[in-house]
Order: C-alpha cells, then sequence, then structure tokens
C-alpha cells in the first residue's frame, strides 16, 4: 500500500515565485546548496548575472534546489514518502532525493541541457509549450488531431482532467491556443518556453542529456516512483534511469500516474513545489488529502 | 430552464466569496460584488474550475467547462459580480448558459 505519496516539481514556475515561498531557514539551505551547484557548474550564484543560456540554466536549477530543500525539511518533521512522483523534470528531482543518483548528478543534468538550446538555436528550429484549460485528454485529442499532424503538436502532458500542456512546433502552439480559446477553453496560453519538452522532436536536440543518462550510475531509490511514462512502480536502478531517459523527449500521463496512485492506496500527497503548482492542477475533483508546503510548514 | 429563487442567489454568493476568501487568503469581508478577480484576488483560471466542480456538486447538475469557456468569450469575468452572475445562470441554465 502506498499512502503517502511525494509529488516533485519539474522546470517551469518563475524562480522568483518559489524563492518567495522559502522560510529565512530553508532559504539558508537553499543558498548553500545553489552557491554549491554554480560552483561545480561554473556559474555565477547571482542568477542575473547570468547571461545567454547560462542564465537559462542558472534558472532551472532553481526548482531542483527548492525541492530538495523541501524534501529535506519534510523528512526532518517525520514526513516520510511511501511512494514518489516527478512532473517532468521532477523525476530527475525525485531520483536525487530518493538517492538513485547523487543531486550532483542533477546539477549536471540540468547543465546538459545546455547544449539542446545551442542545438535548437543552431538548427533555427522555432518550437514551444502551451497551456490548455477546460478539456478533457479526449476532447483535446479529437479537436487536436483535425488540425495538426503529431510531428507539429501533441499533448505533452495530460495533468488532469481538464488541465493539459500540448508542446510542438511554436507555429502549431499558437493555433492550437486560438483554436482552443474559440471551442471554449477556459485559458489557453502560450508558455514561451523555445523548448517542446515532452514530444519527440527533443530526442534529437537532447544527445548530450542521454548520453550523460547512460553514463550515470544508478542505485535503487530508497523509496519507489511511480512512472508517468508507462504507470508502473519503479523500484530498481534499471527502472530509474529507464523513467529519466524517457523523460524530455516522451508524451507523459500525470493524470493517469496519479489515478493509478490512488489505485494503489493513496490517502496523502505531498507537494513539494514551493507554490503548490503542482496540486494546483492535481487537487481538483479528489477526495485525499493534498498538502502544500504551506501546509507542510504550518 | 431552472427557476432560482433569492435564497439560492444568496446561496451561490455565499459559496462563491468563502472560496475566494479562502484560497486568495483574504478577510471575507473584504471582498465585495467589485472586487477585481485579477488585481485585488490574483485569481486564476484553475480557481474557477474548483468553483465550477463545487457548484456541480452542490445542485448536482453536470456542466461541460466548454460550455463555460464558450459564455466567457462573450461575457468575460472581471469582477466578483460577473462571476456570481455566471454562477446564477449556470444553475438556472446549466449547459445552455452559451445561448445566454
Amino acid at each position: 500500500m502506498f499512502k503517502k505519496i511525494f509529488l516533485f516539481n519539474g522546470i517551469g514556475p518563475s524562480y522568483e515565485k518559489l524563492l518567495a515561498k522559502l522560510t529565512p531557514e530553508l532559504m539558508d539551505k537553499y543558498t548553500f546548496y545553489y552557491e554549491t551547484a554554480c560552483i561545480k557548474l561554473g556559474l555565477s550564484k547571482d542568477i542575473e548575472k547570468n547571461h545567454g543560456y547560462d542564465s537559462k540554466i542558472a534558472q532551472w536549477l532553481v526548482p531542483f534546489i527548492c525541492d530538495r530543500v523541501i524534501y529535506e525539511h519534510c523528512i526532518s518533521k517525520g514526513i516520510t514518502p511511501d511512494i514518489g512522483i516527478g512532473y517532468s523534470s521532477g523525476i530527475v528531482s525525485a531520483s536525487a532525493c530518493f538517492k538513485a543518483i547523487p543531486h550532483e548528478a542533477a546539477w549536471d543534468i540540468v547543465k546538459s541541457h545546455r547544449s539542446m538550446l545551442i542545438a535548437l538555436d543552431e538548427a533555427h528550429e522555432e518550437l514551444d509549450t502551451g497551456i490548455i484549460v477546460g478539456f478533457s485528454y479526449d476532447d483535446l485529442s479529437e479537436l487536436l488531431s483535425k488540425e495538426f499532424s503529431t510531428d507539429d503538436l501533441v499533448i505533452g502532458s495530460c495533468n488532469s482532467t481538464f488541465h493539459s500542456m500540448i508542446s510542438g512546433k511554436a507555429s502549431a502552439v499558437e493555433k492550437a491556443i486560438e483554436l482552443c480559446n474559440n471551442e471554449g477553453a477556459l485559458k489557453a496560453f502560450r508558455l514561451n518556453t523555445g523548448t517542446a519538452f515532452h514530444h519527440s522532436i527533443m530526442k534529437k536536440y537532447s544527445l548530450e542529456y542521454i548520453a550523460y543518462c547512460n553514463d550515470l550510475k544508478y542505485n535503487d531509490p530508497e523509496y519507489p516512483m511511480m512512472s508517468v511514462f508507462d504507470l508502473t512502480v519503479l523500484s530498481t536502478a534499471e527502472q530509474v534511469a529507464r523513467e529519466n531517459h524517457l523523460n524530455v523527449y516522451t508524451q507523459m500521463r500525470w493524470d493517469l500516474a496519479i489515478k493509478e496512485l490512488e489505485k494503489l492506496g493513496a490517502t496523502e500527497f505531498f507537494d513539494l513545489s514551493a507554490n503548490g503548482s503542482l496540486s494546483k492542477f492535481s487537487r481538483v475533483g479528489r477526495k485525499c488529502k493534498m498538502y502544500t508546503f504551506d501546509d507542510i510548514c504550518s | 430552464m431552472r427557476e432560482i429563487t433569492n435564497e439560492i442567489k444568496a446561496e451561490i454568493k455565499d459559496m462563491i466569496f468563502d472560496y475566494y476568501a479562502e484560497e486568495c487568503e483574504v478577510d471575507k469581508a473584504s471582498i465585495n460584488d467589485n472586487t477585481s478577480l485579477q488585481d485585488d484576488l490574483e485569481s486564476d483560471s484553475l480557481m474557477l474550475v474548483e468553483l465550477i466542480e463545487m457548484t456541480a456538486d452542490k445542485f448536482d447538475m453536470d456542466i461541460k467547462l466548454q460550455s463555460i469557456g464558450k459564455y466567457m468569450l462573450k461575457t468575460p469575468m472581471n469582477t466578483m459580480n460577473d462571476v456570481i452572475d455566471m454562477f446564477c445562470k449556470v444553475y438556472q441554465f446549466g449547459n445552455d448558459i452559451v445561448e445566454q
């Protein structure tokens, strides 16, 4: 039985919003980890002083460190998970927090995305992601399949019964946003990421990431993880390695993974994202308790 | 079309004010009909989804989010009064709200 579930955040929320939520005590810890990571990766510890690709890497590093700090805070308060699940790059955070990989390796993984950004620029590939609120997975799939090929646009992640992330060519994302707005989306907007995370097109731009994952030595995780790709429980080093390999260029089903966890006995979810971004779209219509960082701290 | 009484209207308004007060961590007494969803409460679309789900549960209705979305295309939600008005129409017309 998996009763207590830890949810790990992916790259997404603005780093300012995450940092604003940390308590002074946790901020001290965060600063120590962040500065250590920056020294290792050759980045300035002042995010604004990083330029170009380094600027993005410095920002992307923030949710990883925030998740770690909040995770360690939970453990110190005696809140331990029965299983964990990572949203997108949250898979890397979960792998590190559960000791399947060292935290230093998680930082290197973030750094490996630098070559992805360079490759995208060199290929003049204009990609993007977007958020659609108000459509079920089936309704959105049907709507998009009439207008777009999967080469151009996919549902990168279905997050809940009403919330999805779309991913693909920037022009297709833009057109899909307009289409969804006209068809009754409660909200639809572009994320302007410049990448198409969870679209297969990202595989060819993620060679350094894939090579790094291949070379990395994984351990069995301290706690099992739920796969957002095939909805299986991951408890061995090989399974966690596969989950990390698939990340970046494979479609996720966060909605079904959460549902699967409920079938396996979940009663309490702990959203480790500092700003509660995961629980916002995961909690609607659920009977289970979903604790945010604010709840954990109070 | 379902009849709506003053009592139901008051119940809907109360539910909406309670929800936003708790979710946006503001004193309920500070919310009024002219309170701006964006400027005063920094509300988002996910809050609206939760309110729709609560309304569906409370009044035993089957509400399609796209019906609300299409209604909002014609009638944007800016103030608390807009929200109350929309949820009263949801109660009355259900998914036919889009034709109102």
